[in-house]
């Protein structure tokens, strides 16, 4: 073996001793830096016969590109090495939860008032709003409900002052002649919000709820399209048709009245929600009373329309499965959360 | 309301129909059916005995030993304890396995030794009546083995009706008006029923007086020769079907006619109004004793029917405790009258006395049904009591007329109304079963309404239309699609805003939305000091101390926070609600309506020595500017809060305004550290708490600073880090500017990211220590643009009695 192989094998052995970057510069430093090996070597050859010169530099050089091919051979294994390295498992806990993110919540009643309104906005429906404290005026009177009419029993009304001229409103009807009041005809419009009933708290009953009335003013109103503006609004909260049917309601703000009732999305023969009926009471509705009309300024001769009273507290139970009313305006975090 | 199938099939014959059918067709045509139960269910199983043989109970004097054949094989031995037990009788048995109400299950048993297999039943064990004085002796022809049920044809069953739905129909308020509803539904004619005044003596007319316009008719009929029992059996199982205790044959009667007709009557015993009788108002308030037993205070306006000397009744509502059917006489007076809805319901409302009678009342009875009613009751009295006699001729005054009268209808207003194509004969059909006849004509005619529909109930011709559609069913519509120009409805600045205010809140913000009561109680509002300002207030309140309504939404979020606290350590709540604030000025009375946003945000207090940022205040305030940068708003100017309000901490609030804005857009403030023990934040759930209220109506009318796009920098800035070392008193709005200053508009990225304060920096010190980034639009900024910046600003703070930390 030559002395130039013996270095050659030796710089091999080196470098494939190597395991890390660092030992890997040292060889290369060692054999190619400015004073290594092969520096050496090159440095030596002035001092040789001229004829053995030019075989010590080829030589030499040789030795060089050799082993910087073996280093930069050795270099992309060990870059290999790493990555696999990288890429193994080990160590990784694929069950480790992600870092816990707080959240904030949106109330379940805004949420599908705003589905709601939503729906009905991009049926050409404006969304209107009115008082809560409500004159008598627009909350029974306006509705062809007088004083002493019989239907203000079942109103359970918070009177503001002793003459009940003031009102904490029934329901969100009395937006229907305010709406009547403020828009020309013809017009759609939906108006969510608030309502109250002197009641005594349940489970199933609460003082304070929420409401969504509706009302649509033109021409030749029928019952029919009622139905249908029911069935789209159905087919928008549940996401799928829905059999409803029409029976008679009293309300004195609508003639004739309707209850409308729709098949328990729930059930087949019966269950605890439809109190066994497989039907659900959804929504009073009606042909508006062309008395209520008059008093929203409209001409019943001229123009006709529906209204319907959507109850929105009930369908956020419905539609989550909240066995108590109470929740909804209760506070509670616990509650909340879950939204 | 309860209704029997059995009284309703008296008026029409319902062969071949089921309850079940009966209850779905009057739930699609006419009324809300609440429930469907059969009568006496128990009374399937009990049987008709005949007591064979009757022993004395060997070791019991009081007890019987029976044998009763019950259509077994063999008859049954029966120990039985009435006294009026024999042998020979026709008996209820109710045999072993037979449940009876209440729960009580009959066993095999042996009372005193011996054997006994069931037990003959008295009336009240079987809840047919009040009578237990002894067995029910059944008719001597009931066959034996058979159910009683079965051979007293007791088997019925009962509808319950929602009364809200016929408020509008007077009419349904008896069972006759029902069965004419099921005539029409299902085409069957109404069963005669004999409703002519009948034949009376010669005497003169029982005087009557009315002295008021509250009642429009009145009609007394003067029975003589009344004898005292109960009343005939099928009656008082028909009263007991839907829940009416017999009480005594007249009552019964009284109470029949009125559920058989819908006209409520009263029996007087003609001792108790010797002089005649005179309806009128009470003048004065007064106090009146009513048949329950209750002392009654009267007021001015409410009518009653009295003699000459006294009030005997509170007309329409009840009679006099006084006045009850005696015994005593066998001449009675029996009235029909038509009293003024509203006012009978006022009094019955205000004295929560609502009766069957008043009930009805209130519908607007038709003055023409107290002849019918008088009718039938003289024809049902002579049929049960044939000696009774009617000396006197009928009293009937008042000043009333027939309501009867027209409406004009065109078939199609009908369909277009209901959207169905329905033939003008298919129409005039249907008006003519709901005994609406039409005038001939084509397109248009008059329909007649009879006077028991005209009082209230069909007054227009929408009301036909509805009869038209409800008898036709409303599931034979076809749905139909509203059909106008597509046009975008206005778009809502107030509920747009809402929205983005719940997003930001809910999504950036990390926070819970609420819902929470427009009522505060006065607990809540008595800890902020606040019962003495003005509140809407209802007069009738869900409970005492909950009669206020909010004028601010802040406190609502208040009345949370200790429960809140509990259940979380970083407590981040806000609702969007409404607030009223009574207006003496408004012309109507209507408060001033307020928007509002409430915010609470609440964790366990710092450590002392935490840093600056860990103020629950200025991450609000942050969150508030973000929300404000969100919305588009130009920047408010923040100062602190001169009025203040009592939930917030005097020293440390503050409020942002745009312009001299009143409200301010945003209050918010530390919460007040007396209020939050009072809240009962203390010792575990004691916490640092900011709160602040924004008000929409503010921000809504606040100027607008719509994001604008800006060039990104073409040379790149210098990024540093200052620290200011200041007295106390030194407000880092000041040192902000001082830098800003010596920037001259280069300073970009300002963010003051540690205030310090310690003991190497001196008593009365602190440090605040800024990010900065210094960039020009120009040019490439160098190390001299920094250190000139430097300079400047050292100097500007020394001016300032500041100093700038060289690190
Ligand atoms: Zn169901």
């Amino acid at each position: 073996m030559t002395d130039l192989e013996q270095i050659l094998s030796e710089a091999r052995a080196k470098v494939a001793a190597a395991t890390e970057a660092e030992s890997l510069r040292a060889v290369d430093r060692e054999y190619l830096g400015k004073e290594g090996v092969v520096a050496g070597l090159l440095a030596a050859i002035p001092t040789l016969e001229p004829t053995e010169r030019r075989a010590a530099g080829q030589g030499a050089n040789e030795v060089k590109t050799a082993v910087l091919a073996a280093i930069e051979e050795r270099k992309a294994e060990l870059a290999k090495e790493a990555l696999s390295a990288q890429l193994s498992g080990e160590g990784f806990d694929p069950t480790l939860p992600g870092v816990a993110q707080r959240r904030g919540s949106l109330h379940p009643i805004t949420q599908v008032t705003r589905e709601l309104e939503d729906l009905f906005t991009s049926m050409g429906y404006s969304v209107l709003d009115g008082p809560e404290v409500e004159l008598d005026h627009y909350n029974f009177e306006a509705l062809n409900i007088p004083s002493d009419h019989p239907a203000r029993d079942s109103q359970d009304t918070f009177f503001c002052d002793p003459e009940g001229h003031l009102v904490m409103r029934t329901h969100t009807s009395p937006v229907q002649v305010r709406a009547m009041e403020q828009l020309k005809p013809p017009f759609r419009a939906v108006a969510p919000g608030k309502v109250f009933r002197q009641e005594t708290t349940d489970a199933s009953h609460e003082h304070t709820f929420h409401q969504m009335e509706g009302l649509v003013v033109g021409k030749d109103i029928s019952v029919g399209h009622l139905i249908g503006a029911m069935k789209t609004l159905l087919r928008g909260i549940f996401g799928r048709d829905l059999d409803v049917r029409l029976r008679p309601g009293y309300f004195p703000f609508v003639e004739p009245g309707f209850e409308l009732d729709a098949r328990c999305p729930f059930c087949e023969k019966g269950c605890s929600v439809c109190k066994r009926t497989t039907w659900i009471e959804l929504l009073p509705c009606g042909l508006v009373h062309p008395n209520v009309l008059r008093m929203g300024g409209i001409d019943p001769d001229e123009w006709s329309g529906f209204a319907f009273g959507l109850g929105l507290s009930r369908l956020v139970m419905l539609r989550y499965g909240i066995d108590d009313v109470r929740h909804l305006l209760g506070g509670d975090l616990r509650f909340l959360e879950q939204f | 309301m309860l209704v029997s199938i059995k009284w309703l099939g008296r008026h029409v014959d319902l062969e071949g129909l089921s309850p079940e059918q009966i209850c779905e067709d009057l739930t699609l045509s006419t009324c809300e059916v609440e429930g469907l139960e059969p009568f006496a269910p128990h009374m399937a199983s009990v049987r008709v005995g005949e007591v064979l043989s009757r022993e004395r109970h060997p070791d019991a004097d009081k007890l019987s030993l029976c044998r009763v054949a019950v259509g077994d094989a063999e008859p049954l031995q029966i120990v039985c304890g009435a006294p009026n037990v024999d042998a020979g009788q026709k008996v209820a048995v109710a045999v072993v396995g037979t449940v009876l109400p209440g729960n009580f299950k009959i066993k095999k048993s042996k009372i005193r030794g011996v054997e006994s297999r069931g037990m003959i039943c008295s009336v009240r064990e079987l809840e047919l009546g009040d009578e237990h004085d002894g067995i029910w002796v059944l008719p001597p022809d009931s066959q034996v083995g058979s159910s009683v049920a079965e051979a007293l044809e007791l088997e019925d069953w009962v509808i319950e009706i929602d009364n809200k739905s016929l408020t509008h129909r007077p009419d349904l308020w008896g069972v006759r008006g029902i069965a004419a509803e099921l005539g029409a539904i299902y085409d069957r004619p109404l069963k005669p029923l004999d409703l002519s005044l009948p034949e009376v003596g010669s005497d003169a007319a029982f005087d009557v007086r009315i002295e008021t316009p509250a009642c429009s008719r009145y009609m007394g009929l003067v029975l003589d020769n009344v004898a005292a029992g109960p009343s005939p059996i099928w009656m008082r199982h028909l009263l007991l079907a839907v829940g009416q205790r017999p009480i005594d044959g007249l009552v019964d009667l009284s109470n029949f006619v009125m559920l058989d007709l819908g006209q409520p009557n009263h029996v007087f015993d003609l001792a108790e109004v010797p002089g005649g009788v005179v309806v009128r108002e009470a003048s004065e308030p007064c106090s009146f004793t009513t048949l329950d037993g209750e002392e009654r205070a009267l007021q001015s306006g409410d009518l009653l029917v009295c003699s000459a000397e006294q009030p005997v009744a509170l007309a329409g509502i009840m009679g006099g405790l006084d006045s009850r059917v005696g015994e005593t006489g066998s001449r009675r007076l029996l009235e029909v009258a038509t009293f003024h809805p509203a006012t009978v319901r006022r009094t019955s409302s205000r004295l929560g006395l609502r009766t069957d009678s008043s009930a009805r009342f209130e519908k607007h009875l038709d003055p023409t049904l107290p002849a019918k009613a008088l009718a039938h009751f003289a024809h049902l009295l002579g049929e049960w009591q044939p000696d009774v006699s009617l000396p006197a001729a009928i009293s009937d005054c008042g000043d009333w007329t027939d309501p009867a009268m027209e409406i004009e209808l065109s078939g199609d207003h009908v369909r277009r109304a209901l959207g169905v194509d329905l033939a003008d004969g298919e129409i005039r059909s249907i008006l003519e079963r709901l005994g609406l006849a039409c005038s001939s004509g084509t397109g248009t005619w008059n329909v007649a309404i009879p006077s028991a529909r005209a009082t209230k109930d069909l007054t227009l011709s929408q009301d036909l239309v509805e009869e038209v559609g409800r008898i036709h069913r409303y599931g034979n519509v076809p749905e139909a699609s509203l059909v106008a120009d597509v046009v975008p409805p206005p778009s809502d600045a107030r509920r747009n805003l809402v929205r983005r205010v719940q997003d930001r809140l809910a999504g950036a913000g990390q926070m819970h939305e609420v819902m929470s009561y427009s009522f505060q109680s006065d607990d809540l509002l008595e800890t902020l000091g606040w019962t003495a300002k003005p509140h809407v207030e209802v007069v009738n309140p869900v409970a005492a101390g909950m009669s206020r309504v909010r004028r601010a939404v802040l406190p609502s979020l208040l009345g949370l926070l200790a429960e809140g606290r509990r259940q979380s350590n970083d407590l981040r709540i806000f609702e969007v609600g409404k607030a009223y604030v009574p207006n003496p000025d408004a012309v109507d009375g209507q408060p001033i309506e307020r928007h509002e946003v409430a915010l609470a945000w609440a964790m366990p207090c710092a450590s002392p020595d935490a840093a600056f940022d860990d103020s629950r205040l200025l991450h609000l305030r942050g969150m508030l500017q973000d929300l404000f940068v969100h919305l588009e708003l130009e920047a408010p100017i923040w100062t602190l809060d001169e009025q203040a309000p009592s939930w917030a901490h005097p020293a440390r609030a503050l409020v942002a305004r745009v312009g001299d804005s009143e409200p301010p857009l945003v209050r918010l403030a530390e919460l007040h550290p007396e209020v939050a023990v009072a809240l009962g934040l203390e010792g575990e759930l004691a916490c640092d708490v900011a709160l602040a209220e924004i008000s929409l109506d503010q921000v809504l009318g606040a100027p607008q600073a719509a994001s604008a796009y800006r060039p990104i920098p073409r040379f790149p800035g210098v990024k540093l880090d200052v620290a200011v070392l200041a007295s106390e008193e030194t407000l880092a709005g000041d040192v902000q500017a001082l830098i800003e200053k010596a920037g001259k508009g280069l300073v970009r990225d300002l963010e003051l990211f540690d205030l310090y304060r310690g003991e190497n920096l001196g008593q009365g010190r602190k440090s605040l220590a800024y990010h900065l980034q210094l960039q020009s639009d120009k040019r490439t900024l160098s190390d001299k643009d920094c250190a000139k910046f430097l300079d400047r600003l050292e100097r500007g703070l020394r001016e300032s009695g500041a100093e700038l930390r060289r690190s």
